[in-house]
Formats: structure tokens, C-alpha cells, sequence
């Protein structure tokens, strides 16, 4: 798929600078642990968002340094313990800021160079 | 599961990247690849399908990414290196060096830890040490003096007057001397000497004028010279010798060895130096010269106390004999001689409790208390320890996971207390050796034998046992913690299995810390409430401000009693025409002071059948001006005046305690009483009593009886202390210093300044007595301060000490409930989630800590009950009990202890419900 090769570098250009973002939106809704964060990225974005491990947890720890993400080890029953990661008041502040960047991006890709919304 | 590990493929890895992740981020990044691998899984891989796919998700990571990430947790790198070596040193034994390598290392990671540890531990040590050093030199080690335990002092007691320690009569001292039960006696009293010597300034000094035997009965002899004769009499009339302190001989005489033998010149009568005692000979107290007594104690009055004595118990003899044998002697005299034996007694003191008096009690207080402090800075070390110790429950768990052996733990905890233990007390040794001369130079009060004191190995003994004592103590605490856990609880169980053991332990701590606190803090307000009782003490005088020296006229110059009389009274007025003076006076003695005791009659009632039954009053001899001079009013009647010469009437004032006694509802003023007290000792002459002898003819050296003497009642000054603290006022006679003259007299100016009066005394006796020092000036308010100044400063301590006390008990207290409501967030927020209001819980924690603070409380009130022997010998005016002190004391401990539980408690009030179930 040549098409998808070409495209390639353009998407991981855009990963490096969305990872936030994307880790962000995700646990706004609930905490999650590094794992579901990863599959989650997966999966809503059908396949073409992958990290991988160094580069996902360096993500998350590099959010949790500047006070964004929160992590905390929980231990459920049945279950190994794992650490969540809950977006800190400073992290909601930062998600809005960047959705709105990002909304204002993409509007203006889509005037100058007519892409289009999925 | 799955039979591949991944810790090892992902410590590999990470390993290859070259960082080093803290175990935490291990155990992260294990449950990602385990999660990935059960997915496989469950999709329907199969094992080594699920497996190649969790490696791949490894092999497409540059762990390098994580570079800033990595081993950040000083804890967790401590932790693997503690098992990399205890692996290294074959997995069973930590080697005692590498422990004692790790907890140094430990430590300097933890610097504001380990500064806080060291420094409690250090000061607590570096006090303890300081007072034990002083109590060792100053209470434990023997006196300088031949078998120093069978020495006595001798006091007299009256219960009637309320006396328990007062000097004694030179011929009841003869008669307790010739009892079997002392090998032998030495008696002195102390004239105020002037020593003049050719080319020097003329100079006061510290004088005793004591019997011969005295250097024998201490079992002393002089450095230089051969001092008083052995085996020689008590007193020698005509052959005038004194031996001289060290001091004295350095500081006056340049250490001349041929002082001995010389004549020295004491209030104008040459004596013979027969000897310099050794530098640190101080008998009785700072003393720079001992004149061999010059008269016959037998042919004295029995009715006057004015003498100080020291005897040695025959050999055999034990002081409750001894004390038995001298009540059976005087109670022989009482009856023998009632008028002037009736009611006294006498008190066998041994001699290092007389020598250090109200130090011994103080000190023993302050080394209690100073022990109470250091035990409260080990119990706050102790939950410091036990906090981080519970913080570091997971790393001991993961170590113990990883094959560490319980033993090597306990290795490991010693290892790390016995670091801060150690520094704690090298600490503490150091600033008690640095501040042990500091508190020698400048201690406010004089404790005798302090400036001997030094650190010795008993004071380093001191600081052995302390490291001994807080290493065990601060691994053992956390240690049962940990290891009751590691016992009962495997790796994941969270931290609510250690949390009861180690809540209950806490709690001990708490409370001991309360209750040592109070203990301290009630000492502390039983000291601030007895200087306030002594403060607050009528003196019957307003003169904070007012300057008192001492001025003797003695000597060839001063034979002629009228030329005495006369120039005190001219220094005086001489005084009062110098700039600045607004009221000047003198006084043979100030307040405080107990005058001369005498007897006396009221004119027109019957006369006892012998004189010595008449009534005892004490006798002063004060000039005109002195009542003014110190703002005491007269309350009838008027003071003297310049006209009330030597040559006129009698004349004399009393204190409303005499008026009321012996004039019941009647005026005084006017009345007249009778007295045949014609000398007191070499002092004083009463001159209206001696007026028919011709001026410059010396007094007779008895006193013989003639008819006494008519003095009217010109006057009732109101009660001017004459009494010690606790001692109540006695009736006294005022006489006019230049009816009744005395020697030696204290001036009293009161002036714009300080500097002015001292100005004004130095000219008045540079003008009207050139050759007589002047006393060293001081205002009557320090007299008065030095009065109180030992409860004073053992009250400074102890408020100190108190305070300190108050504080770590408050951190303590704040510590276990901030700790307790951490670990309690799920329990708080289960009683939130059921309907329990935010306050009902926030009252939960405080009144768990009420509970805790109470029993600290009645705790630290037991441990007063029981010094209350001790503390009772250094208070005045309350006792142990007292219901004010104990209640301030428990107020201001509950107070600071309930505040430190409040930012626990509002913690508690804000634990949000969702959140605080699932961290659980």
C-alpha cells in the first residue's frame, strides 16, 4: 500500500505531538492504568495509533512529572496490582487548551490544504 | 501462567538500553506485558504465539526513551543494592561493614531525615551530658576533706519562731562540742574586715573569724606555711594570726613565699600570715582570710546566734546518733537555762547537703528533667523511624520476595539506628564538652564546686549507654513492626495487616511523650508559681532602684565610738549634698536580714525576775533618712532626726509587728521601753547605755550589768521584711545609728541614676574617710533578684525544657494521626459513603486523640506525684499539688497537643468518598 507508506512519516510527526493530548482525553473519563491506555489508543483509533511501551510510559511519566497525570498503585481483588492514572486539575486545564488547538489546526488544514474530517 | 519470565526479559532489556529503572517502573512495565500476553491469549493464541507477542511489544521499544525516568527513588536504589550485596554475600548474612556502608548511605540520601535525627538525638544527649557532668562534679564526687561523709554542720532550730536553720550561740556550741558523739567542733562567725595595705588600695574581704581547730577538723592543711597550731587552743587572746587563700595571696601578694611570717593589716590590727591555703580550698564558702578566734566562746551569750559550725562524728558515730544524743543536750539546756534556751534546738546537717543547699534538690530536679527530655526526643525519633520504617513496608516486602532473611533485616535496621545513634551521640558529646565551660562562666548563680566541673569518662560513659540504649530501642520498634507483618502477610495483602501493631505502638509512644511533657511542663509552672510567691512577698520597702554599699570604719583611726558615730553620719549627709541624691540612709543591716536579738522591757510593767527573761526582738540601728531612702512609711509617729544626737534622749523605732505584740489596741508612740544591751559583739556600742564613760576609753570586753536604759517610742514604721522568705516578720527595734552605733552600716541612696549615687558615695567617703573602701555598690533590686535567683534560673530551665518538652509531644501527636488518618482513608470514607457528617468523623480523630492526650496527662501526673520529695525542696509557698500549677501545666499541653490533631483532622473530614474506596 503505497498510499499508507506515503502517509507514514506525516502520522508519526503528528503522534509525537498528540501523545498528550491522546492520553489526556482518555483519562479524563476514568483512571486507567498503562496497559487499557495503549489498547485504548489502539483501538478507537482502528489500528493507525500505536505506541509502543518505552514510548507510551514515557509519555505518561513525563505528563505525571509536570503535575498533569497522578498514578497511583491500586490493588483490586483477583487481580495483580497496577497503577492508575488520573488526570490532575492542571491536566483538565491543559486537555482544554489543547483540544483547542488542536480543533483550530485542523480547521485550518481543511481550509488550506482540503483535508477533511474523517 | 505463562512459564517465560518477564521480569528477567524486561530487566534484560532495559539493562541492554544501559539505564537502570527503579523497581517500581519494572513492576509497571511486567503487568503491561502480562496484560498483552492473557490478551493473546485470550483471542486464542497459543502460549508461545501470546509470548513472541509480548517480546515483540519488548523488542519494539527503545527503553533508552526512559532514560529520565530512571532510578529517581533514591529508596528503591538503596533497596536493590542492600540485595545485590546480601546476594553477593551468598544470600544468607549481611555483612556488618556493608550494613553499616548501606545505612551510611541511607542516611546521606535522607539528609533532612538524618540532619533532624542527629540533631534531636544530639541535643538531647549534649544536655543530658552537660547536667550529668555538673551534678557529677558538684553532687557525686566526695569533698576535698579527710572522710568528707562524717562531716556535720550544726544549725539551730526554733519551732515556736518558726526557725529551722539558723546560726548558733557560741557557748550552746561549747557545750555541743564536749559531747562524745563528735571527735571535735570548729566554730567561726564573720566580720566584715577591711585590709589595708601599704601602697594598695584599701579592700573588703571575705573574712571568718574561727576557732584554731578548724583546718583539723576538715582534715586540710595549707599549701604554704604551717597555718594554726595543731592541737592548738580555740582562741588565743593576745597572739593575732590568720592563714590567707590562695586567691588573695596570688592576686595581692604576687605568690610570695614570704608573705609567711609577715603581718597583714585586718580593720587596722596587724595578724600574722601563718599559711596560704591550697588554690581550691573554699571552707566554709569564697573566703580569702581566716583569723584565729581571739575570744572565749564559753563566756558569750547563750541568746545570741550569730555563729557558724562544723564538727566531725567520732569514729563509729552515725549522724542519727549523733542528731539523738545533741536533742538529749539540748533539751537538758531548755530546761537549765529556759530564758534564753527555751524552744531552740539543734539540726545535724551533713555537709555536702549544707554546702550545696537548694543546688542539690535543683539539681537533682533538673537532671530529671533534662533525662525526661532526652527520653521525649528518643520517642519522637523512635516515630520518625517507625513512619518511614511503614513508608518502606514494600521494599522490606520486595526484599523479602527477593530471598532476604528476617535476620538480615534486623542486620540492616540495627545497622541504620545504630548510624544515627552514633552521630546522635558524637553530637551530643561535642556541644556538652563545648558548652560545659559556658555554663561554668556564665552560670548567674554561684554553685559551689561548678568550676571543678569537667567532662570526664563518666560523663562519655553517659553517652556510651545512651547510643546503646537508642539503637536497640530505635531498631527494635520498627523491626517487630515489620517483621510481625512480614510474618502475617504476604506481598500485596496493602498496609492495613501492620497497621493495628504499629498503631498501638505509636499510640505508647504518644503517650509517653504527653505524659513526660507534663511532667515537665507542671515542674516548670510549680517554679514560675514559687518565684512568683516570692516576688510577690511584702519587703515592706519600694527601692528596686535604690544603691546599697557597705562602708566598715574600723581600725587605730576609729577607736572612739562617738568619732564612729559621727563620721557614718557625715559620709551620709555628705552623700545627700551630691548632684543627683534625693534620699540617703544607713542600716546595719537590710531587709531580709535578721538583726542582733536582744531583750528588752516596757517601762512602768513589771520587770521579769532575772533580765534574761525578758521578751526577744531583734535590734537594728538605722540613721535618719534610711526609712525615706528606701520608700518604707512611717505609720505613726516620726522617724529620727538630725537632733537625736548621742548626747540626748533615747530614742527608738518599732515595726507594727512589735506594736501590735506588746502594745495590743494602744498607741505606741510615746510609750518607753528599757534595754540593757550595752555592746553587740565588736560592732556595734550602744552609747545613750555607756554614757558615763569619757570619750576614747574602750568598751569593757563583758558586758557588765548596769541599770538599762529609758528609749521612747518615737515612732511605727510599717513591717519591713526581717526575715528570710517563709519566715514571718519579727517584732524590732529601730535605734538611731548614732545612739547605737555600729561599725559597719550599709548606705542606702536613692538618686536621678545608678551612676550618680555610686558617684556620690565614692566623694562622700573620699571627703569624710579616705581610708575606707567602699563595698562593692549594687542597686537594692539585684540584692533582691539574687535573693530568688536560684528558683529563678531553675525555672528559666525548666520553662525551656518544658516548652521543648510541649513541642516534640505536639509533633508526635501530629505525626500519628496524620499517619493514622493516611492509613484509615478507606474506613473514613466507608463511614462518609454510609452518611457520617465530615464533622462527625473530623470528631472521631480528635476525640481519639483526646483519649491519648488524657492518658498522657494522668500519666505525667503520676510521675509528679512521684517526685513530689524532691520538688517540695525547691519550692516556696506551694506544693507539689497544687490544683493552679497542674491545671495551667494540663491546659497548655492539652491545648498544644488538641491543635497539632487538627490538620489530621480536617484531612479526614475532606477524604473524598469514591476516591478513598478505591485506593483500597
Amino acid at each position: 500500500m503505497v498510499t499508507t507508506r506515503l502517509d507514514r512519516p506525516a502520522i508519526d510527526a503528528a503522534k509525537k505531538g498528540s501523545a498528550d493530548l491522546l492520553i489526556l482525553a482518555l483519562v479524563e473519563e476514568r483512571a486507567l492504568h498503562g496497559y487499557e491506555i495503549g489498547q485504548l489508543i489502539e483501538s478507537r483509533s482502528g489500528g493507525l495509533l500505536h505506541f509502543t511501551m518505552a514510548s507510551l510510559y514515557a509519555a505518561l511519566y513525563g505528563l505525571e512529572e509536570r503535575h498533569l497525570l497522578k498514578g497511583r498503585w491500586v490493588e483490586k481483588a483477583g487481580q495483580r496490582r497496577r497503577r492508575y492514572y488520573r488526570i490532575t486539575e492542571g491536566g483538565r486545564t491543559m486537555l482544554a487548551s489543547q483540544r483547542a488547538d488542536w480543533s483550530r489546526f485542523m480547521a485550518a488544514l481543511s481550509h488550506v490544504a482540503g483535508v477533511k474530517p474523517a | 501462567m505463562q512459564a517465560f519470565n518477564f521480569r528477567h526479559e524486561i530487566q534484560r532489556q532495559v539493562a541492554k538500553s544501559g539505564i537502570d529503572l527503579p523497581d517500581a517502573t519494572i513492576e509497571e512495565l511486567v503487568a503491561h506485558v502480562e496484560d498483552l500476553y492473557a490478551a493473546a491469549v485470550d483471542e486464542g493464541a497459543s502460549e508461545a504465539e501470546a509470548r513472541e507477542k509480548a517480546v515483540a511489544a519488548l523488542d519494539e521499544s527503545a527503553f533508552s526513551m526512559l532514560r529520565r525516568h530512571a532510578s529517581r527513588n533514591p529508596e528503591r536504589l538503596h533497596a536493590r543494592r542492600a540485595d545485590a550485596l546480601a546476594r553477593a554475600s551468598g544470600g544468607r548474612s549481611l555483612n556488618v561493614m556493608s550494613a553499616l556502608r548501606l545505612a551510611l548511605r541511607q542516611l546521606l540520601q535522607h539528609p533532612t531525615f538524618g540532619l533532624v535525627t542527629v540533631l534531636v538525638l544530639g541535643l538531647g544527649t549534649g544536655a543530658a551530658t552537660t547536667v550529668f557532668t555538673v551534678v557529677d562534679s558538684v553532687i557525686l564526687r566526695p569533698l576535698p576533706y579527710a572522710e568528707p561523709d562524717r562531716l556535720v554542720t550544726l544549725w539551730d532550730t526554733n519551732t515556736e519562731k518558726g526557725l529551722r536553720h539558723d546560726p548558733i550561740s557560741p557557748v550552746n556550741f561549747m557545750d555541743d562540742r564536749s559531747l562524745p558523739v563528735f571527735k571535735d567542733a570548729a566554730a567561726w562567725w564573720r566580720p566584715s574586715v577591711n585590709l589595708v595595705d601599704p601602697g594598695q588600695d584599701p579592700v573588703r574581704v571575705n573574712t571568718i573569724e574561727v576557732s584554731g581547730n578548724i583546718f583539723e577538723v576538715l582534715g586540710v592543711g595549707p599549701q604554704l606555711g604551717s597555718g594554726f597550731p595543731a592541737g592548738g587552743p580555740l582562741f588565743v587572746q593576745n597572739e593575732l594570726i590568720c592563714v590567707i587563700s590562695d586567691r588573695l595571696w596570688r592576686t595581692r601578694y604576687n605568690a610570695d613565699r614570704a608573705i609567711v611570717g609577715r603581718p597583714i593589716v585586718l580593720n587596722g590590727t596587724p595578724y600574722i600570715v601563718a599559711g596560704v591555703m591550697p588554690a581550691k580550698f573554699r571552707y566554709p564558702d569564697d573566703i580569702d582570710v581566716w583569723q584565729r578566734l581571739r575570744w572565749d566562746m564559753t563566756q558569750h551569750s547563750r541568746e545570741a546566734h550569730f555563729m557558724e559550725a562544723v564538727a566531725r562524728l567520732a569514729p563509729g558515730t552515725t549522724i542519727a546518733q549523733a542528731q539523738s544524743a545533741i536533742d538529749g543536750l539540748t533539751n537538758r539546756l531548755q530546761t537549765q537555762f529556759p530564758v534564753t534556751n527555751k524552744g531552740w534546738g539543734r539540726h545535724l546537717v551533713p555537709l555536702l547537703d549544707e554546702q550545696l543547699g537548694y543546688y542539690r534538690p535543683a539539681l537533682m530536679v533538673m537532671f530529671g528533667a533534662v533525662g525526661l527530655l532526652l527520653v521525649i526526643g528518643c520517642l519522637n525519633v523512635a516515630s520518625l523511624l517507625l513512619t518511614r520504617a511503614l513508608s518502606r513496608e514494600k521494599e522490606i516486602a520486595v526484599r523479602v520476595a527477593m530471598g532476604a532473611a528476617p535476620r538480615q533485616l534486623v542486620v540492616q535496621l540495627l545497622a541504620e539506628s545504630c548510624v544515627l545513634s552514633v552521630a546522635g551521640a558524637v553530637v551530643g558529646v561535642l556541644a556538652a564538652a563545648a558548652s560545659l565551660p559556658l555554663v561554668v562562666r556564665f552560670m548567674p548563680v554561684s554553685i559551689p564546686r561548678l568550676e571543678e566541673a569537667s567532662m570526664d569518662l563518666r560523663a562519655l560513659g553517659l553517652g556510651l549507654a545512651v547510643i546503646v540504649c537508642t539503637t536497640v530501642f530505635f531498631a527494635l520498634v520498627p523491626a517487630l513492626v515489620l517483621l510481625k507483618k512480614q510474618l502475617a502477610t504476604d506481598l500485596r495483602s496493602g498496609e492495613r495487616g501492620s497497621s493495628r501493631g504499629a498503631r498501638r505502638i505509636y499510640s505508647f509512644l504518644v503517650v509517653g511523650e504527653v505524659a513526660l511533657a507534663c511532667a515537665l511542663l507542671v515542674a516548670s509552672s510549680l517554679l514560675v508559681r514559687t518565684v512568683g510567691q516570692m516576688m510577690n512577698t511584702p519587703t515592706g520597702v519600694d527601692a528596686d532602684e535604690v544603691v546599697v554599699s557597705s562602708v566598715q570604719l574600723s581600725g587605730r583611726d576609729y577607736e572612739d565610738w562617738r568619732k564612729v558615730g559621727r563620721v557614718h553620719g557625715a559620709i551620709i549627709d555628705n552623700i545627700r549634698r551630691q548632684p543627683g541624691v534625693i534620699a540617703a540612709g544607713g542600716s546595719n543591716f537590710l531587709p531580709f536580714e535578721v538583726g542582733w536579738r536582744g531583750g528588752f522591757g516596757i517601762e512602768g510593767e513589771p520587770a521579769p525576775p532575772r533580765p534574761e527573761d525578758a521578751p526577744q526582738v531583734q535590734y537594728h540601728s538605722i540613721s535618719d533618712g534610711y526609712f525615706e531612702s528606701l520608700g518604707s512609711p512611717i505609720a505613726a509617729g516620726r522617724g529620727f532626726a538630725p537632733a537625736d544626737e548621742a548626747d540626748s534622749a533615747g530614742v527608738v523605732i518599732v515595726n507594727e509587728t512589735f506594736a501590735s505584740r506588746f502594745f495590743a489596741g494602744q498607741p505606741a508612740v510615746g510609750k518607753v521601753i528599757v534595754s540593757a544591751t550595752g555592746a553587740i559583739g565588736p560592732l556595734g556600742l550602744n552609747l545613750v547605755r555607756i554614757r558615763p564613760r569619757p570619750p576614747g576609753v574602750p568598751p569593757p570586753a563583758q558586758p557588765v550589768h548596769t541599770p538599762p536604759t529609758r528609749y521612747e517610742i518615737i515612732g511605727v514604721v510599717q513591717d519591713v521584711r526581717n526575715a528570710p522568705f517563709g519566715q514571718p516578720v519579727e517584732p524590732a527595734l529601730y535605734f538611731s545609728t548614732r545612739q547605737f552605733t555600729f561599725r559597719e552600716q550599709f548606705v542606702t541612696v536613692r538618686a536621678a541614676d545608678r551612676a550618680a549615687a555610686i558617684a556620690a558615695i565614692r566623694t562622700a567617703l573620699q571627703q569624710e574617710a579616705p581610708s575606707v573602701p567602699m563595698g562593692a555598690p549594687r542597686t537594692w533590686g539585684e540584692r533582691f533578684a539574687a535573693r530568688t535567683a536560684e528558683p529563678r534560673l531553675l525555672m528559666t530551665i525548666l520553662l525551656f525544657f518544658g516548652g521543648l518538652a510541649a513541642l516534640l509531644a505536639a509533633l508526635g501527636v501530629y505525626g500519628l494521626f496524620s499517619w493514622s488518618v493516611a492509613l484509615r482513608t478507606r474506613e473514613l470514607a466507608i463511614r462518609l459513603t454510609l452518611g457520617a457528617r465530615p464533622s462527625a468523623v473530623g470528631a472521631l480523630v480528635v476525640r481519639q486523640s483526646a483519649v491519648l492526650i488524657g492518658a498522657g496527662l494522668v500519666a505525667g501526673f503520676v510521675i509528679i506525684r512521684l517526685a513530689e520529695s524532691v520538688l517540695a525542696r525547691v519550692l516556696f509557698g506551694v506544693t507539689a499539688s497544687d490544683t493552679t500549677a497542674i491545671a495551667a501545666a494540663g491546659a497548655a499541653l492539652l491545648v498544644a497537643a488538641l491543635v497539632a490533631c487538627i490538620p489530621p483532622a480536617l484531612r479526614a473530614m475532606r477524604v473524598d468518598p469514591v476516591e478513598g474506596l478505591r485506593v483500597e
